[in-house]
């Protein structure tokens, strides 16, 4: 599956796609962690989604130069991962989930020492960790020692050495994991000010569809090593969804006028009202549809609401789709 | 730095003086030299220097490096010291003084090695360093490089002073540094196999575990019982392998590599050895070689991420 995609909305979209992968293949043993991933990723916020085993790790280790392929290749902002791995973690930054700070280091000597791991001289460095930690949160507390600090200040502080080198692109391994309701908003703020402001494209890999919904304006869906959807999500938005009609007048025969034209209607459940109709909107045109056919049957259309698909729906209806096909082609 | 995203200064107060006013400080991107791996292995080396020193860290970590170095340096201090008021008396030769400096040496590195690669393991900062513009090589070789600087202070600098301390309190210091530089190369030398051997054999066992206690026990205690055990078995044993035994023993080796370097008596278990010199540096060149491939091996994809 390659996908491409309309990106115009994106601040960088201008520019040489983040990642590019052309028929990434790994296995391990006889479990196929990633088969034939043909993608191109523009400088986004993408949400990398899928379930537990999905190839998601893989494919971050892989795009960081840390795992060779089995077959095909890849390269990110510009760099073959496979012949220049050094190169692609010069200038991208990585997040882990795994709880993995020293504590018993000042936040900005780690900071500092992570900057110089990417290549920066360390004047530059300690310069680069106390600007970097004031723009996470974190200038009063960054030379006190991280074995006193909070999930949400750690994770913090994971955040600034991903991003103290000044990457073109970082990954984000769930950011948000272990974090209270609160502190994740904050997680989720910082992430999307290191997209929109300071131009730093982000692959948020995540188990919460809701987080993809709040940063992301991209998303890559993964399901058992195979690649499922990549899209923008606010292409979804527009031409994915359903409109919930409320006419005066005879309810069969409105939604009988509309399923001779090819259009899914079904009536409303309890939650919205049984004197509504749901339609499924694929098309512009059944816009048009619906107000002919209230012209044409005398009825006067009451009320026109559009509710669009969620992250949730695309993603269940994507993946059972990809499981349905290969469930058919064995 | 320049090209700054979001230069955001607050709104200056028009009256204020110029230390009373705010701003944000933005966001500035970085266009200065990258100097890629180079700078990421320098890094790492003087990081891991540091932390197994203690520095910037709690003054706790510092106690233990700092007596060790007291415990070195202050009898060699005296030693020369003495010799230099009373002239008759006899200074240690570089084999007598390597020999009573063994045992500091090898606690030195069980304190000090683990220190190095333990932490990575234990906190999980290994998929942090791996994701930087190292490779696991690199990695690899700065801790051992840093482990061999580190015990170098302990084997070479110590050696250097007893050297310059000789010469210092010789009749004619300029003629004597002249007439013995020889046996500064050898010091050096020894010295620094001493630091290459223990080093790599102290970062293999800590690479085996995630608990420095674990490893400082390992080092201190199975190289004296390793050690022991081999004098015991080539002196009670009667076959002819046992000579083979004091590979076993480190400081038996470096016992061999000082008699043969420095022209002095060998010791007993030298003696019952009775190898060439040649052997004992092979011997040092494969656990270096093989220490250094081994933990490699621990830090493969396989067995860390």
């Amino acid at each position: 599956m390659h996908v491409t995609q309309d990106a115009g909305s994106m601040p960088h979209a201008d520019e040489q796609p983040a990642i590019d992968v052309r028929g990434l293949r790994k296995s391990f043993g006889s479990f196929v962690a990633l088969d034939d991933i043909r993608l191109t990723v523009p400088r986004a916020a993408v949400g990398l989604l899928g379930a537990n085993g999905a190839g998601k790790t893989t494919l971050i280790r892989t795009l960081l130069g840390l795992i060779s392929p089995d077959s095909g290749s890849a390269s990110v902002v510009g760099f073959d991962t496979r012949a220049e791995g050094t190169k692609v973690r010069e200038f991208v930054g990585y997040m882990p989930e795994a709880e993995g700070l020293p504590t018993n280091t000042t936040a900005a000597d780690f900071v500092g020492h992570m900057a110089e791991m990417s290549g920066l001289p360390p004047r530059a460095a300690r310069q680069r960790a106390a600007d970097v930690l004031y723009q996470v949160g974190l200038a009063e507390e960054r030379y006190r020692l991280i074995k006193g600090f909070s999930t949400g200040m750690r994770q913090r502080v994971k955040l600034a050495q991903a991003i103290v080198h000044d990457p073109k692109l970082i990954f984000l391994d769930e950011p948000t994991s272990g974090m209270d309701p609160e502190g994740r908003e904050e997680m989720l703020e910082l992430i999307e000010r290191v997209y929109r402001q300071l131009g730093i494209a982000v692959v948020v890999s995540t188990h919460i569809l809701e987080d993809v919904e709040k940063v992301c304006n991209y998303v890559v869906i993964l399901d058992g090593g195979r690649l499922v959807a990549a899209q923008t999500l606010g292409g979804l938005d527009v031409i994915g969804g359903e409109a919930i009609v409320h006419i005066d007048g005879d309810q069969d025969a409105f939604q009988r006028g509309l399923e001779s034209q090819g259009v899914t209607v079904r009536p409303a459940d309890l939650e919205m009202g049984f004197e509504e109709l749901v339609v499924e909107v694929n098309d512009e045109a059944v816009y048009d549809l619906i107000r002919d056919l209230a012209v044409e049957q005398g009825a006067s259309l009451r009320s026109l609401r559009t509710r669009s698909r969620s992250l949730e729906d695309i993603y269940l209806g994507t993946v059972g789709e990809m499981r349905e096909e290969v469930r058919h082609r064995v | 730095m320049s090209d700054t995203t979001s230069p955001i200064p607050a709104a200056p107060n028009e009256g204020a003086s110029r230390y009373g006013e705010v701003f944000d400080r933005g966001y500035a991107h970085y266009d200065g030299p990258r100097e890629g791996r180079r700078r990421a292995i320098v890094s790492l080396f003087g990081y891991s220097i540091k932390r197994a020193l203690g520095i910037r860290k709690s003054w706790t970590a510092k106690i233990l490096p700092a007596l060790l170095y007291f415990s070195a340096f202050i009898p060699l201090i005296v030693m020369i010291g003495i010799s230099a008021l009373i002239p008759q008396a006899e200074v240690a030769s570089y084999p007598e003084y390597f020999q009573a400096i063994a045992l500091l040496e090898v606690i030195f590195v069980a304190i000090i090695v683990p220190e190095m690669l333990v932490p990575d393991r234990r906190e999980r900062t290994l998929p942090l360093y791996f994701a930087r513009a190292i490779t696991r090589f690199d990695y690899v070789f700065a801790k051992i490089a840093a482990a061999t600087v580190l015990t170098m202070t302990m084997s070479v600098i110590p050696a250097i002073i007893l050297w310059l301390g000789r010469q210092l309190t010789a009749d004619s210091p300029a003629s004597a540094m002249r007439d013995n530089i020889d046996d500064l190369a050898r010091v050096i030398l020894l010295g620094t196999i001493i630091a290459l051997t223990l080093g790599t054999i102290s970062l293999v066992i800590s690479s085996l575990t995630d608990r420095k206690g674990v490893a400082i026990a390992v080092i201190v205690i199975g190289g004296l019982v390793f050690g022991g055990l081999a004098e015991l078995a080539m002196a009670e044993l009667g076959q002819d392998w046992r000579r083979y035994m004091i590979f076993v023993a480190p400081g038996q080796v470096y016992a061999a590599i000082a008699s043969s370097l420095f022209n002095s008596e060998p010791g007993r278990y030298v003696q019952i050895a009775d190898l060439p010199a040649l052997a004992y540096y092979a011997w040092s060149a494969v656990v270096v070689i093989g220490g250094s491939l081994f933990v490699r091996w621990r830090y493969s994809p396989r067995n860390a991420s």
